[in-house]
């Protein structure tokens, strides 16, 4: 029993060897695999959730995402977001004005305009549950605002 | 404490032995290092021979002279110290200064760094959801979660909590600090050993809060190593509050109290991702263990662990706590050469020069693997500074 | 009846999520067995029962609090909030050989020498006021009922639907001879209290 004890142990700790031998090299190979296999995603709070909608306006396309409300553990938060970009085709206009439907029911929830040199933006709530604007931001391939919402699904 | 005698002679190797053991690991890390090689700039060559061959030279040493944690803590702080050399060049060039703002946060930029495991478990476990305003898979920026879970995997399978001292690209910088004085001001005595709890306490706490939350905690709040990496930017007065007590945090766990006591305290007595690898000891081969046989109970070893991992009752048990970090700073002290690497199933008094050769093999390959992310880019952007007068 | 349990059964986990940061560190750190345990969480119920009875008197009474209540939930919140860590920070501070380096409440010691029940009761009451989503779930349906009996046999049996997941929590109290743990409860608590206390304060400015 010692010995096979023994056995085992020198066995490992070579195995363990080998393993820091290839930790390195295996990234190439295993990072993609490991993120399909355990599907992993990045929370909705920093990625702003799936496009829901994508509106092509020929210079730039719309894409609304979905309307976040579970960047939590269990449950639902009672108060959420949507994040909504506009990614240019070719140059973003200087002034974007549109209607956004947050929650794809066909009726416009509040109205957006955005002056795309400066950021300066003007939100107009339709429905009582659209709270006010979170932020605007310049990605790198996009404009984006944060609308915060409150949660009436529940 | 029982006055010293004169130490027992350190556990060197014979030349040829040193040598035996030498090749292999040269073959394996030339192997592993063709690609950073073989890149075609004779700049990049430089630097990487450069960081193979002080490295190499390091190893041997710690081989013939039969001295691991000395050679181990020049290199660690080797590693920690080019962290910042590289990395903040690199965000001021990618994003203009090192503080993350929205924007970068809500596109992926933020860079995955280990310590941020703990907070990242239960909600990835429970809703397959990364908290984390990084990558999940790598696209040319630094730290995408995906290749900090693998190298994490691995180092861990292989080390447990020797992670700690073989593998953290911070911790180099409390052993720097700890290593500056001759002697403490604050002796090992004054120090309340309940301290040891505080880690395992800020791990509970942030793995609770940052599940019900879904924002990592310790990240935001605590982190000290922020001034050395990226931060939030300062555009609000709690980002302020917070890059505040990362500034105080650093001073006084990473700066002042390793300085006067001669010890990691960041490493050990708040680190919360120290406290999960020291679980990880339970499981790993490898260990350290005290041969009472030789053990003259001198406590020397417990005097100078700088992670508070051997007490007195270490020594009558033969091992030290779990939250050890195998840096063999006891193993290097002992004047009886008491201490030694051990593998778990092993009979204690097995021979340890195996069982250090073992242990040093997965362990020094991480910290070149990692040097090579971290001492070898420094290098070149020092270089690039003399050369062209820009680190970016 | 069955609506308000049946609602409390399927959404107690989210209120024993929102609990658990502050009842895990406390229950660890009181370092009690496991019947011990069970007897601080049903005073804790207890107070979250008191939390979830006023509700469902102001539901009764106001009628549809839901709206009232979103202007001043910073503030409630705020307060509970802020409540709730210093009864942890004295939890945490009343023991006679406390976490390193901090001294004794000795005021603090009496008082609740003499009512132990009240830090218990107390945390439970100030968790209760935290307007989960699940308990807003009731308030929708309190607020319909338009009797007190109603509003209030409703938010009972919601309060019991949501209990059951909470009596697992008293097994904490296997590890109770482990002074190690309580040790590292202690710590945490008071960790997890200065978050509270600072969100808290937040929420209050905020509200204000």
């Amino acid at each position: 029993m010692a010995k096979l004890e023994s056995f085992l142990g020198y066995s490992i700790a070579v195995l363990s060897g080998l393993i820091a031998i290839i930790t390195f090299p295996a990234i190439g190979a295993l990072a993609e695999p490991f993120i399909t296999t355990t599907g992993l995603t990045l929370s909705p709070n920093y990625t702003g959730g799936e496009v829901k909608q994508m509106i092509d306006h020929g210079g730039y396309r719309t894409q609304v995402h979905r309307m976040v409300f579970d960047d939590t553990l269990i449950g639902e938060r009672k108060e959420g977001f949507i994040q909504v970009n506009w990614t240019p085709l070719g140059a973003l206009p200087a002034r974007i004005d549109e209607e956004i439907d947050a929650d794809g029911d066909g009726q416009a929830d509040f109205r957006v305009e955005v002056n795309t040199a400066n950021k300066e933006t003007t939100l107009t709530p339709y429905a009582a549950w659209v709270l006010g604007l979170d932020g605007t931001y310049k990605l790198e391939e996009s404009l984006m605002i944060r609308v915060r919402l409150r949660n009436t699904s529940r | 404490m029982a006055a010293l005698t004169v130490p027992a002679r350190s556990p060197r190797l014979a030349v040829w032995k040193a040598l035996l053991i030498f090749a292999p690991m040269v073959l394996i890390t030339l192997f592993l290092w063709v690609p950073k090689f073989t890149t075609g700039d004779p700049l990049i060559t430089i630097v990487v021979a450069l960081t193979w061959i002080t490295f190499s030279a390091l190893f041997f040493l710690m081989l013939i002279t039969g001295k691991t944690h000395r050679y181990r803590s020049i290199l660690f702080i080797l590693v920690a110290i080019s962290l910042p050399i590289e990395f903040i060049p690199w965000m001021i060039k990618t994003y203009g200064s090192m503080a993350l703002t929205n924007e970068i946060m809500y596109s992926g930029g933020a860079s995955f760094c280990p310590l941020t495991m703990p907070m990242v478990i239960v909600p990835a476990l429970l809703k397959r959801v990364v908290i984390f305003p990084g990558e999940l898979l790598p696209t040319g920026a630094h730290g995408a979660f995906a290749v900090m879970f693998i190298i994490w995997v691995g180092a861990t399978l292989s080390l447990g909590r020797g992670w700690c001292s073989w593998g953290c690209f911070y911790g180099g910088w409390d052993e720097f600090f700890s290593r500056l004085r001759k002697k403490p001001l604050i002796k090992h005595q004054q120090i309340d050993r309940r301290w040891i709890y505080l880690p395992f306490g800020i791990l509970l706490a942030i793995v609770l809060l940052s599940a019900i939350t879904f924002a990592p905690i310790y990240c935001e709040w605590l982190c000290p190593f922020k001034i050395v990496t990226e931060f939030q930017a300062p555009a609000t007065i709690l980002a302020i509050i917070q890059i505040a007590i990362f500034i105080v945090l650093f001073i006084a766990l990473v700066i002042v109290l390793p300085l006067l006591s001669k010890r990691r305290i960041q490493c050990g007595l708040f680190c919360p991702f120290g406290a999960m690898q020291s679980f990880f000891n339970k499981l790993n081969i490898f260990g350290v263990r005290i041969d009472p046989d030789k053990c003259s109970e001198c406590e020397l070893c417990l005097h100078t662990c700088p992670t508070f991992s051997l007490d007195e009752g270490s020594l009558a048990s033969g091992k030290p706590l779990i939250t050890c970090t195998k840096c063999a700073q006891c193993i290097d002290t002992c004047p009886k050469n008491a201490i030694s690497y051990h593998i778990k199933g092993t009979p204690l008094k097995a021979s340890p020069a195996v069982a250090r050769v073992l242990y040093l093999y997965p362990a020094y390959i991480l910290l070149l693997s990692l040097s090579g992310e971290t001492v070898a880019p420094a290098l070149l952007r020092i270089l690039k500074l003399i050369t062209t007068g820009s680190l970016l | 009846m069955m609506q308000g349990f049946l609602l409390g059964l399927a959404n107690g986990t989210t209120c024993l999520a929102y609990c658990i940061p502050v009842l895990v560190p406390f229950l660890l750190q009181e370092g009690r067995n496991v019947r011990q345990n069970l007897v601080t969480m049903l005073k804790f119920l207890g107070g979250r029962l008191g939390g979830y009875v006023i509700f469902g008197l102001v539901a009764w009474a106001t009628g549809n609090m839901l709206v009232a209540a979103a202007n001043h939930q910073g503030l409630v919140i705020g307060t509970a909030y802020v409540g709730l860590s210093v009864l942890l920070l004295v939890a945490v501070l009343r023991k006679p050989v406390p976490t390193p380096g901090a001294c004794a409440v000795r005021g603090a010691q009496t008082t609740f020498s003499r009512w132990p029940a009240l830090l218990p009761v107390g945390m439970g009451f100030l968790a209760g006021l935290r307007i989960c989503p699940p308990l807003l779930l009731a308030f929708a349906d309190a607020a319909n009922t338009r009797t007190l009996a109603g509003s209030l046999i409703l938010f009972l049996t919601f309060f019991l639907g949501s209990s059951i997941y909470f009596v697992p929590l008293s097994f904490l109290g296997t590890w109770a001879h482990v002074s190690d743990l309580r040790l590292v409860g202690r710590f945490a608590a008071v960790i997890v209290a200065v978050y509270y206390l600072f969100s808290g304060i937040l929420l209050f400015a905020g509200g204000v």
